[in-house]
């Protein structure tokens, strides 16, 4: 709570006052601003590095890439702020596509109805998480480890592991491949979940208890919080945005698959974790996790225009996340 | 609101990017010739062209055929057969299972169950290491990896189980004592059909983007070295780029930052049908246009190249009739019978006019709706 309230000080203060706190931030390593200057520096060193970085093609090529771990992280935000971790996102994703895609070709190859189908199963499978971390009290890392394999498992029981191909054209203009404010719209419902995310956890009372929850549950219990309730709509909250994630890969694939993105759920946890967020609970902000997401994007772009192989990548990407977590936490 | 703001103002300069962004000017640079200049009686290799792992020459499925005196033995001896494979989430994987089942159904064998390793190498070992528990009569199996596997194949033979590989062989094995065949696709060949339908919609020196798999793989190794081959030998004015990947999932993006970084490439190939739809997937987002083939035929892929898009083409795979060819080298080896080292399957080009009568040879079924609806909307190119 206090680094996530640091800038709140900050405000209450004159200018120079808040100039001279910010540059004292900066040299102490204060985490939000290192986290920006760790994105400025790759940035600059992609960009001296290779003559196809910076470009605004590029740049719209690392937003679309990063779309899905970006808009599920706005949910994993609320979950590790709460003091909880959800596993099975990957999954809720894939099944959430395939009920999306399915329910299109069974019903008149409605957009709409695809997309219902698509957020609805996300939003149940999030409850059904939440039901069992809160009622049951198993430890969330258990359940959604539980439910990581359930979910992956129907989505490829309900076709017997084979793709459903998506052919309505609004679908794929809504969510994978049209251009809103002359933005890709993946971008843009990049930029939705994010302002939803903000909203809800810095202007809102469900923001204000999900922090008191993961900061101290038994003091947030018993100063009248409902914790399950709170949690639970954590996980319906990441459910949704993970089916919203699903309708944006399977619009962009023109297909649902029960394979894709697995261990995906990693790379959102790490842009989380990088973004600033606490694994112990009760810290964490919607814009460090997007610049925690967009900085595990802009490595794996800014590695492949410099033709470092594959292997070296993973080895050169998984040395700068831990060297970049390391830095800021100082 | 002020510290919010202050927190957004960085995400303002993202977002003002954003908006002052128009959708990607096209690279659409398709010659009006692309494919058409192909003549489908002349395409593709018309015999196997490549060699087996430890470089035996192609033995044909035919060799493979079963006296009645043969058939009324395995009928007879009641065999159980287990199947493992490197994932089920292909039709590719389907339909080898489907084959394999169909026709060992047919002579009465028994299939004790079919695993899928999901690409792990772990979960790989583990389903040998049970299915040789079951005590099966012969095992059927596509290795994950073909060093690190290798000892539980070794295994197999000294269970007393019959082994039949399909695509590669685990190091170390040897033939005919370990393994009794090993049956792939003329994957060479299949990489020549791609070269060739790409070469006929590229410019003079122009250049072309292979998107390989990065992992050290006999099948997919061929491939790509068909194309290289052909390329070199057929239209040396054609300069080729590589982008690896070693993890599929991660193709969208890699394709995507390859074409970014090098925009004289204005062909693509890619190493199979999925990691095609993937780079296509990049290539839209992009507003990117420009011709792509491969190797192998899914339903996605097949409603691709009959819409008439950037998918020209593949070389693929008879699947189905590998997974035969598989049941009949098993059955040949539990009759004792010798087995060629290496079977191979003649590739198939695939392109938009022949694209609905190449499912029903792959499949073995008619196509579904959503091909032929592809197909009658790009008549007449599309038959």
């Amino acid at each position: 709570m206090t680094e996530l309230t640091a800038p709140n000080v900050v405000a209450s203060s004159t200018r120079s006052d808040r100039r001279r706190k910010i540059l004292q931030n900066l040299l102490r390593g204060e985490r939000p601003y290192m986290l920006y200057i760790a994105f400025v520096i790759l940035l600059v060193v992609f960009s001296l590095s290779s003559p196809w970085f910076l470009s605004v093609d590029n740049f719209l090529n690392i937003g679309r890439q990063t779309t899905l771990v970006s808009i599920i992280a706005v949910g994993m935000t609320f979950i590790i702020i709460a003091r909880q971790i959800d596993l099975s996102v990957a999954s809720t994703l894939a099944l959430s596509g395939m009920a999306a895609a399915l329910a299109m070709s069974q019903i008149n190859n409605s957009w709409i109805v695809g997309a219902v189908a698509g957020l609805g199963t996300g939003a149940l499978v999030g409850l059904i998480n939440g039901i069992l971390t809160t009622q049951l009290s198993i430890p969330s890392f258990l359940v959604t480890l539980g439910s990581l394999s359930m979910a992956r498992g129907l989505a490829m029981m309900v076709t017997n592991t084979k793709p459903v191909i998506i052919t309505n054209e609004t679908y794929f203009a809504i969510f994978g491949e049209g251009t809103f404010l002359g933005m890709p719209v993946p971008i843009a419902w990049t930029l939705a979940a994010m302002v939803v995310g903000i909203l809800l956890l810095h202007y809102n009372v469900f923001g204000r208890r999900i922090y008191a929850v993961g900061g101290n549950p038994t003091a947030a219990l018993y100063s009248g919080i409902n914790t399950k309730r709170i949690t639970t709509a954590a996980f319906v909250l990441t459910g949704t945005l993970a089916g919203l994630a699903a309708l944006v890969l399977s619009a962009r694939s023109h297909a649902a698959r029960p394979d894709v993105v697995q261990g995906m759920e990693l790379d959102v946890i790490a842009a989380v974790i990088l973004g600033g967020c606490s694994l112990f609970g009760g810290r964490g902000y919607i814009l460090g996790t997007l610049f925690g997401s967009l900085i595990i994007g802009t490595l794996n772009n800014g590695l492949v225009l410099l033709g470092v192989s594959s292997p070296m990548q993973l080895v050169i990407k998984g040395a700068i996340i831990v060297a970049a977590v390391a830095f800021t936490k100082r | 609101m002020k510290p919010i703001l202050r927190q957004a103002l960085p995400l303002t300069v993202l977002m003002a990017a954003a908006a002052v962004a128009t959708v990607p000017s096209a690279r659409a640079e398709v010659p009006a010739t692309c494919v058409k200049g192909v003549n489908l009686a002349t395409l593709g290799p018309k015999s196997i062209v490549g060699q087996g792992p430890h470089g035996e020459k192609a033995a044909s499925p035919e060799v493979l055929a079963l006296s009645e005196a043969d058939v009324a033995k395995i009928k007879e001896k009641n065999f159980k057969v287990g199947i493992s494979m490197q994932t089920v989430n292909l039709d590719w994987s389907q339909l080898q299972i489907q084959g394999i089942t169909d026709t060992l159904k047919k002579y009465g064998v028994t299939v004790t169950g079919v695993a899928s390793a999901e690409y792990q190498v772990d979960k790989q070992i583990a389903d040998i290491e049970n299915t040789i528990q079951q005590h099966p009569d012969g095992i059927i199996s596509i290795p994950v990896d073909f060093t690190a596997t290798a000892p539980t194949y070794k295994k197999i033979a000294k269970a007393g189980i019959k082994l039949v590989l399909m695509d590669s062989i685990p190091t170390g094995l040897k033939h005919p004592e370990e393994y009794a065949t090993m049956v792939s696709a003329d994957s060479q060949g299949n990489g020549q059909i791609a070269a060739q339908i790409l070469a006929s919609c590229m410019p003079q020196g122009g250049t072309i983007g292979l998107v390989n798999f990065g992992v050290d793989y006999f099948s997919t190794n061929e491939r790509t070295k068909g194309v290289r081959e052909w390329m070199k030998a057929n239209r040396p004015d054609i300069k080729m780029k590589q982008v690896d990947f070693t993890d599929p999932p991660k193709v969208s993006q890699i394709a995507g930052d390859f074409l970014t970084g090098n925009p004289d490439v204005k062909g693509l190939y890619a190493v199979w049908d999925q990691p095609a739809l993937d780079t296509l997937s990049s290539m839209r987002a992009q507003g990117i246009d420009i011709p792509m083939t491969t190797v192998d035929l899914g339903l996605q892929s097949a409603i691709e190249i009959a819409k008439g898009g950037p998918l020209k083409a593949t070389g693929s795979q008879r699947p189905y009739d590998q997974g035969v060819a598989e049941a009949m080298a098993m059955m040949n080896a539990l009759l004792g019978k010798e087995t060629p080292g290496w079977v191979g399957v003649q590739s198939l080009p695939v392109t938009q006019a022949n694209v609905l009568e190449s499912y029903k040879t792959v499949f073995k079924k008619d196509p579904p709706a959503e091909l032929t609806d592809a197909c009658n909307k790009a008549k007449p190119a599309c038959n």
